[in-house]
């Protein structure tokens, strides 16, 4: 099934819509179930990233009761592998390989650094997402995975997963893995934000709307 | 003779009101009058050491030392204990050897020191040769019916294997890959965890093993689990220095990924523990120990690079958003510039059917004369 479907509309904002003499097309970028995902994503990361910094390293300004830190902690990590798995199912069910790395995105990649570089005046052509956004979300999935392997192997305390405790060599390590992970993502999360503000913010509407606005084919 | 449940029981208690010993001593002076206990052969052998799991050992109040291992073991080769030297004592070894095959208990105390074949640690002289660590304990370990490393070094490496490590030194486990080896790790151990293994090996065979090789039986739990500070841990209350009465894990408290028992055993005879005097546990019986966890007053290990440079974690992870933030403002004041934002946002936004361009026009400055 393509990713742009025909759109049904009410019949009123169809009506403003044809006043206003549109030009662009509407198509259906993001289905329900992925715009679920992300906003659900983004609240259980957010928690995650912040309660896990907090128990990293408690700040000087905060005075936080660290059993009740730890258990949102926690249950942000739950939700955070459960919407995780939720667009698993969703892109399984639907045929969806937009966020799957191919060779032609890697071709790309340099000619879309030379646009953000500001070397070439537009982004070369893309599938659904650009070469970079393909990159950076299959990394999330991939370091989202090992985090959380990561972090059951540290819930179930050794009495699960004990090959993940010997291939990374102690709790020590974990944790240090479990960092660079999270400033990996620190890193990259205001790059998205960024891009999604300044590149194309009907792309940004459609993750709320699920519908955005494209040129004729 | 005690049953091995009731054994378990005592290795608790005794943590908790500090009489392992005398609690152990009855049941086993009755099982050795019984002759219920067959004394297991016991040989150690020193690598690369500084000692202090023997001295640790030593330490050991009611009952004494020799009458655990007179009764319990036949302690028949130890440096540290040992009274003949020479050809004799490695005769006693040899006997050991040859006449008890898969009846004795080695234990390896020290790190194996690997560099150039081992010739940096000679642990005796054969035949006008001298004998390396690795050769004696890969000799000895195949034939035992145990092998039970002791302290850091024999364990995981310890100190001996720390950064650069230039004696390749590493645990008795990856010079053994044929024998399980049953960890007893610390600096030093604990003699509770090397006798009470013990005890366990000569009454009811092998205990149960954690992750690493460690006996669950004190190796089970956390010492942040445990850790009599833990309510200001979950109520946020932080020591901010060394010495004081709160929890010490915002000065480095390793509690959080170390596994032992110090909070309900502690050291010198229950006397006290180092979270006892107020100073960080510092994951003395942890793999990677002690790079992995120094800076003893920081939580994560610094990052050793070519050079010999460390920096630490929360110095890289700080560098790399710095470096994320420049970027971003950069590319954001960049694109102002060019306004490529503008056109952007433009594009994806307005709905007529003109939609209008955005071009960079060039700009004139008014000029005004002065009024002298």
């Amino acid at each position: 099934m393509s990713m742009k479907q025909a759109v049904k509309l009410r019949r009123p904002v169809l009506k403003q819509l044809t006043q206003a003499s549109l030009q662009n097309e509407i198509v259906l970028s993001h289905s329900i179930w992925v715009r679920i995902f992300h906003w659900g994503f983004t609240v259980s990361l957010t928690g995650i990233i912040l309660t896990g910094l907090i128990l990293h390293q408690p700040p000087n300004f905060l005075v936080l009761n660290f059993g009740k830190v730890f258990i949102v902690h926690l249950a942000s990590s739950w939700f955070a592998m459960g919407f995780v798995a939720l667009r698993i199912t969703d892109a399984i069910l639907r045929r969806d390989n937009s966020l799957i790395p191919k060779i032609e995105d890697l071709k790309h990649f340099p000619k879309l650094l030379g646009y953000y570089f500001f070397l070439r005046p537009s982004p070369p052509p893309n599938r659904k997402y650009n070469s970079g956004q393909v990159l950076m979300y299959f990394s999330w999935f991939l370091l989202f995975l090992v985090a959380s392997l990561l972090g059951l192997a540290s819930y179930w305390q050794g009495k699960h997963l004990l090959w993940v405790w010997h291939m990374v060599g102690g709790f020590q390590v974990l944790r240090w893995i479990k960092f660079a992970v999270t400033i990996y993502f620190l890193a990259t999360i205001p790059l998205h934000i960024y891009l999604s503000l300044t590149e194309d913010i009907s792309r940004l509407q459609a993750m709320v709307t699920g519908y955005e606005r494209k040129p004729p084919p | 003779m005690l049953s091995r449940r009731d054994f378990l029981k005592l290795v608790v208690e005794g943590a908790i009101l500090g009489n392992f010993y005398q609690l152990i001593t009855p049941p086993l002076a009755q099982a050795v009058a019984a002759g219920e206990v067959n004394k297991l052969p016991v040989v150690m052998i020193e690598t690369g050491t500084c000692t202090g799991d023997t001295i640790s050992l030593n330490n050991i109040w009611t009952p004494t030392f020799s009458d655990i291992l007179t009764d319990i073991l036949d302690w028949r080769y130890d440096w540290t204990m040992l009274q003949a030297q020479g050809d004799v004592a490695i005769r006693v070894l040899e006997e050991t050897y040859e006449k008890m095959p898969h009846e004795y208990i080695l234990i390896v105390q020290g790190s194996m020191i690997q560099r150039d074949g081992g010739h940096y640690n000679h642990v005796g002289f054969k035949n006008g040769k001298l004998i390396t660590g690795l050769e004696m304990v890969r000799h000895m370990g195949l034939k035992a019916k145990y092998v039970v490393a002791i302290g850091s070094c024999a364990t995981y490496g310890g100190p001996a294997a720390g950064y650069p490590n230039p004696s390749q030194s590493t645990g008795v486990q990856n010079i053994l890959p044929e024998r399980r080896v049953i960890n007893v790790s610390g600096c030093p151990a604990h003699p509770d965890w090397i006798m009470g293994t013990l005890l366990h090996l000569a009454l009811y065979g092998e205990p149960e093993l954690e992750k690493f090789g460690r006996p669950k039986l004190f190796y089970k739990e956390t010492v942040h689990n445990r850790c009599p500070r833990r309510r200001f841990y979950d109520q946020g209350i932080f020591a901010t220095e060394i010495g004081q009465k709160e929890c010490l894990y915002r000065v480095g408290c390793k509690g959080p990924v170390t596994y032992a028992d110090c909070p309900i055993r502690r050291w010198n005879d229950r006397f006290n523990w180092p979270i006892g005097c107020n100073t960080p546990c510092i994951g003395c019986t942890e793999p990677g120990y002690p790079d992995l966890m120094s800076p003893f007053t920081a939580h994560s290990p610094d990052i050793p690079f070519p050079g010999g440079t460390k920096v630490t974690t929360d110095s890289i992870g700080l560098g790399v958003l710095g470096l994320t933030s420049v970027a971003i403002i950069g590319h954001a004041v960049t694109s102002l510039y060019k306004g490529r934002i503008h056109k952007n946002l433009l594009k994806t936004s307005l709905k007529g059917k003109h939609q209008p361009t955005v071009k960079k026009v060039k700009t004139f400055h008014q000029y005004r004369l002065k009024k002298i």
